[in-house]
């Protein structure tokens, strides 16, 4: 059997190691557009962007592995697939029994009249966080548009005392992605002054400000961490996507049964939330390789998994089990000068435990999440979460 | 170069160059030791690169930091000699260590 896979980061990556490491009798093909080896994304914008030169520390696959002789590496851009003839098109046209799209994510830019492009960035490759590194020394005034993890992550990456950084927010408030009373505690960490329900009309280059509904905003260079869109080009020219992802089931394959796609691109069922959604998150891309590679070696078990995460700002590190939550009511199960834990409920449910400096609480959450599946209801009730975690701090 | 012995999941003996500074997860991830998954690539946030050390090695290094005792009070089956290879940065004088890669990491 002749796998191929589009796309080369974490969750390709995975399901590659996944499919060795069982045994996997076939070659797989890895259609990768970067000419360096595999690597991983989450350091990019924490302490690895001081010194973006050391690659090897961010390589994503074993020695072994990546150079195991059923892999072979493609350099080559696909510009179509053809589903029904499992065929991969570059500017050749190669023949596979299984396709996967890995595509991903890409991160949006905006436009900004006035802004010169060596003055705007955003990070999601090696070649961006060089790009950036290069233009740190003479930038007094950072502004890092978007107030979500990465803009958080990137101002406790970038601190110096020489150098003001501001993340500008749209919306009403800092990190909508976590319960208010978490986001508050990352907020009055971060270096970062943070502007919220900003509206920016241009940049002017001569005075180096952008130019806000909150008057001028100083800025030597301008992030872009305004979020990702996913990579689904290839998916929507054969009717197998839309710019909202790639639909698959549990088994991660798509409408077509010769197409799989996991990671970031893959829009499924995601059992703790009881609906379809897109996960951006080292654990999808993970879980749904594991997913996709169990099913190509002939032992299929639908996707359960819970997502979680982690971000690292400075001292403060915060993980979250249950990523996406909706939440009506949100409580403090534990409040002090350096940790926070907030448990997020719906109705009787618990959608998210978000930890900061707390990982027993973390770890925990996770454990009972593992436990109990999707059914949670039955958790708040007899109040075992409360329990375990309290039992895991004495 | 200095090495680490490996003793995988499956009791092969692996031996691992490795450069000062790096830590064990590197190391080993490098040289494709089976058992050590690190989820997280090395952040400290998930337990699942949980290696044993040999008593001996004790002394030669810094205790966990909270944040990695708390993760490792949740992995699988941890002895007082565990630690995650993530968090261990290797000197000079750990040159012939030996570590057990935790038989299961979740």
């Amino acid at each position: 059997m002749k796998i191929g896979i589009v796309g080369a980061g974490q969750a390709a990556c995975t399901l590659i190691a996944e499919l060795i490491r069982g045994q996997f009798d076939g070659n797989i093909l890895v259609f990768n557009r970067e000419s360096r080896s595999p690597y991983q994304r989450p350091p990019l914008s924490k302490s690895w962007l001081k010194n973006p030169t050391d690659t090897q520390s961010i390589r994503l696959l074993p020695e072994p592995i990546e150079t195991h002789s059923s892999v072979q590496w493609i350099q080559e851009h696909v510009q179509a697939i053809e589903p029904d003839n499992g065929a991969i098109l570059t500017n050749t046209r190669h023949t596979v029994d299984h396709i996967v799209l890995a595509t991903g994510t890409r991160a949006k830019r905006l436009t900004i009249d006035g802004l010169p492009s060596d003055k705007s960035h955003v990070i999601r490759t090696v070649d961006d966080a060089v790009r950036l590194n290069h233009k740190l020394s003479d930038a007094l005034n950072i502004a890092i548009l978007g107030a979500g993890f990465l803009a958080f992550e990137l101002a406790s990456s970038l601190d110096h005392p020489e150098r003001t950084i501001r993340v500008l927010a749209r919306g009403n408030r800092a990190l909508p992605q976590i319960s208010a009373k978490a986001a508050e505690r990352l907020v009055d960490q971060s270096p970062a002054s943070v502007y919220v329900g900003i509206r920016i009309d241009r940049y002017d280059e001569e005075s180096a400000v952008l130019v806000t509904n909150h008057g001028p905003i100083p800025a030597d260079l301008v992030i872009m961490a305004v979020g990702a869109e996913p990579n689904t080009e290839l998916a929507k020219a054969c009717d197998l996507g839309s710019h909202e992802g790639i639909p698959t089931d549990s088994f991660m394959q798509t409408n077509h049964p010769l197409v799989s796609a996991i990671g970031e691109v893959s829009l499924h069922d995601q059992p703790h939330l009881g609906e379809s959604a897109r996960i951006e998150s080292i654990s999808e891309a993970n879980d749904t390789a594991i997913t996709l590679a169990k099913r190509l070696l002939g032992q299929p078990e639908p996707f359960s998994a819970t997502p979680w995460f982690w971000s690292d700002q400075g001292d403060l590190k915060l993980q979250i089990a249950g990523l996406c939550a909706r939440s009506d009511e949100e409580s403090c199960l534990l409040d002090t000068e350096t940790e926070r834990v907030v448990i997020r409920h719906r109705g009787d449910q618990i959608t998210a435990v978000e930890a900061i400096n707390a990982a027993k609480e973390f770890m925990a959450a996770r454990r009972l999440f593992e436990e109990d599946g999707i059914s949670l209801k039955a958790t708040l009730e007899q109040g075992s979460l409360f329990r375990l975690l309290q039992s895991s701090r004495s | 170069m200095p090495q680490l012995i490996c003793i995988d999941p499956a009791e092969q003996a692996i031996n691992v160059t490795f450069e000062l500074g790096e830590t064990i997860l590197q190391a080993t991830h490098r040289a494709g030791v089976d058992g050590i998954i690190a989820e997280c690539g090395g952040g400290c946030s998930c337990a699942t690169c949980q290696v044993i050390l040999n008593a001996d090695w004790d002394e030669t290094l810094d205790a966990p930091s909270a944040q990695e005792a708390d993760m490792l009070s949740f992995a699988i089956d941890p002895t007082p000699y565990s630690r995650l290879a993530c968090q261990v940065e290797l000197n000079e004088k750990h040159d012939g260590l030996r570590l057990l890669v935790a038989k299961r990491q979740y």
